[in-house]
């Protein structure tokens, strides 16, 4: 009898005790609820710098699934930790911010890497630090061609799939002529003389092009060139401050009247920076809000609710990226790279983009590429990119390893 | 497209170029003619002026009230740092002021993405301004006429202000000889602190008239502050009417040289200050050094 009350009494304390430390100290707790070990991802991404704004968004993607899927018990029972690291978009410190994160951290997952030079830079080192990485932005056709590494994933659309779904949408648009307006570095142009390439074979006329020095503030010279070459649409490849700044002038000038202009990225950050100057705008994109499914509506609803805000390209890419890995480590029951790897290569997933699977041969994502314009509908405030033309996977994902397409 | 027009055209654009760069060099030339001192936050300022303007039209609903208020902010914050921190480094070598005033370009570049965020800010134009007028067919915006009026009109505005006021006349004594101002009785120290407040809110309406064309961004501090050096380095140390006549110069050679040489638009800029250097060391209206 004395010795019952007494086991009953130490098992009251215990109880209150535990329900004690509950209340003070959830977050523990419900590291131990989640199991021992958690789930540590690394993510190097520049968060400043002229690469920050993109950055910013792909950490907010991360974090959203990060809390989406601790609330709901965890990815395996175990809970998830994001090691984010500012790189300023630079490739070595890249190097150096992913191995803190590998050596110190213990992390064997990573996100993040928002330039494809920084991209580029880490995967010849994924192999010794037998970690996995999986690109939620990385444009570089080569990441999955020339310098394909088995422990690198790319979950998004690569920079050569964008120019595809552009020349596809231009092939069946009524305009004969082209131009072109690109910024004068390697990427400005790469995508210009891919643009020709594609216009050369459906058989269009390419009237030129013009290509401006990074930084250009006054863009008033292009704009007379554009109007004075009598094309019906020019390609745009700029990006950042030179992109708004053109859009700006261009407006200005009532460039729009007379050309279609079609840009390589249109995303809610330079729409709202430029205001009314972007209505009309057309061009391809990786991600939209109002693409119409219900992962993606779900999805954008619970952004909404916790952010106030409607998600951006870089944001809806990184959230699937994160459902990509999710995918490969449900079924590989373990976040192991050597038993995660084959995982992923068959991972399929219903995406907010729709249908999205994993190709075992190059570890590119094949996925449907969206055209855009940019539309401002009677009472809204800002304008907002309507999805204008839908393809498949199959038609804008090249052969393995290949980065330019043969018809 | 006819060539008369397209001449027209390309002139005002010129010239409306040619306002945004002299509302920069003219700010610092002004600085460096007085204080003997490079400021490399200029481009920062312009910059504060531009996102200051943001916020000026967001809450007086006018961009009028923008270009009232923003020289003012920018000016005061320049004069506040020039009484607080510059005048503690007078009589030192030129490297503490590169060094202070490249930080202080740092800290507001910081200190700007914290207040108004990483991404590009769009400052509409009011509706009198929005508009486009037709120049023998050739459609042109009135912001842009605008904008070289409104650099006309403050370039005479400085050079009435320099040459009639007491506080002109105070510049220029100074920066002739700075000991025999003090020497005869005027307090030189104030005179510095106006004349960095000055030319700071001049960078604060450049970044005002800059923001409807190009957006409130953090790229615009280092892009600016390389075009206005080129500015002063061209007109000369110091001179403001050698400012003036370098930011027309600059701005048709990138205007026409962009449209006849696009494959040298950066470079053109660059020749035209070598140019100058080979012929006038100390610039066109610069003393030679």
């Amino acid at each position: 009898m004395n010795i019952r009350s007494e086991t009953t009494r130490r098992g009251v304390l215990r109880t209150a005790l535990a329900g004690a430390s509950l209340a003070v100290a959830a977050p523990t707790i419900l590291r131990h609820a989640l199991g021992e070990t958690p789930i540590k991802i690394g993510m190097p991404l520049a968060l400043t710098g002229p690469a920050g704004e993109i950055g910013q968004q792909m950490r907010n993607g991360a974090e959203f699934w990060t809390e989406e899927v601790n609330a709901s018990g965890g990815l395996l029972g175990r809970e998830i930790q994001l090691y984010a690291q500012d790189t300023t978009g630079d490739p070595a410190t890249c190097v150096r911010k992913a191995q803190e994160v590998v050596e110190r951290d213990g992390c064997r997952l990573l996100f993040g890497m928002v330039l494809s030079s920084e991209a580029l830079a880490v995967v010849p080192k994924l192999a010794e630090w037998n970690a996995i990485f999986m690109s939620s932005d990385n444009g570089d056709g080569r990441l999955t061609g020339s310098s394909f590494v088995p422990n690198f994933f790319r979950a998004n659309i690569s920079g050569p799939m964008e120019t595809r779904v552009i020349s596809l949408w231009l092939r069946q648009a009524k305009y004969t002529k082209f131009y072109a307006l690109g910024m004068d570095y390697a990427w400005g142009h790469n995508s210009v003389g891919v643009f020709k390439d594609e216009i050369a074979k459906a058989k269009k006329d390419y009237i030129g092009d013009v290509f401006s020095p990074i930084g250009t503030k006054d863009f008033s010279t292009y704009i007379t060139k554009i109007r004075q070459s009598g094309a019906e649409v020019c390609f745009l490849v700029l990006q950042g401050d030179d992109n708004n700044a053109f859009l700006t002038q261009a407006h200005e000038y009532r460039l729009s009247d007379k050309v279609q202009l079609v840009t390589s990225i249109v995303d809610l950050n330079s729409i709202h920076a430029v205001g009314d100057a972007s209505i009309g705008l057309a061009g391809s994109t990786r991600y939209v809000f109002s693409i119409d499914n219900p992962e993606n509506k779900a999805f954008v609803a619970a952004w909404q609710k916790q952010y106030n805000a409607l998600p951006d390209v870089f944001e809806g890419e990184q959230y699937q990226a994160c459902k990509m890995l999710q995918a490969g480590i449900e079924a590989a029951k373990s976040i192991d790279p050597d038993k995660l790897r084959p995982a992923l290569e068959t991972a399929s997933i219903d995406s907010i983009k729709g249908r999205v699977a994993m190709r075992a041969c190059d570890h590119q994502a094949v996925q449907g590429g969206y055209i855009v314009r940019v539309e401002k509908p009677a009472g809204a405030t800002t304008p907002v990119p309507q999805i204008d033309a839908t393809f498949p996977g199959d038609q804008i994902t090249p052969a393995c390893r290949q980065m330019t397409f043969n018809s | 497209m006819d060539f008369l027009g397209f001449l027209i055209t390309q002139c005002l654009n010129a010239l409306s170029q040619a306002a945004l760069l002299f509302f920069l060099g003219v700010g610092l030339t002004l600085i460096f003619g007085i204080m003997r001192i490079v400021n490399f936050a200029h481009g920062a300022f312009f910059m504060l002026g531009a996102y200051v303007g943001y916020s000026a039209v967001q809450v007086t609903g006018s961009f009028w009230g923008a270009l009232v208020l923003a020289p003012l902010v920018v000016g005061g914050v320049g004069a506040a740092f020039e009484l607080g921190i510059l005048r503690r480094l007078y009589g030192r070598d030129g490297n503490a002021f590169l060094m202070v005033t490249f930080g202080l370009t740092l800290v507001m570049g910081e200190v700007i993405r914290l207040i108004w965020g990483v991404a590009a800010l769009n400052v509409p134009l009011p509706k009198l301004l929005s508009g486009i007028v037709f120049i023998l067919d050739e459609p042109f915006p009135i912001y842009r006429l605008f904008l070289a009026g409104a650099g006309i009109v403050v370039a005479l505005m400085i050079w009435q202000f320099l040459e009639r006021t007491r506080l002109g006349l105070l510049i220029r004594a100074t920066s002739q000889n700075a000991e025999m101002v003090h020497a005869l009785g005027t307090d030189v120290r104030l005179v510095r602190s106006a004349v960095f407040g000055i030319g700071c809110g001049l960078a604060g309406i450049g970044g005002v008239f800059a923001a409807p064309l190009v957006t409130a961004s953090l790229g615009m501090a280092p892009n600016a502050v390389i075009d206005t050096f080129v500015i002063v380095i061209i007109g000369g140390m110091g001179s403001f009417l050698g400012s003036a006549i370098a930011a027309v110069l600059v701005g048709f050679v990138q205007v026409f040289g962009t449209y006849y040489f696009p494959d040298f638009a950066l470079a053109l800029m660059y020749l035209l200050m070598l140019l100058v250097l080979v012929v006038r060391p100390g610039g066109l209206l610069g003393k030679e050094a």
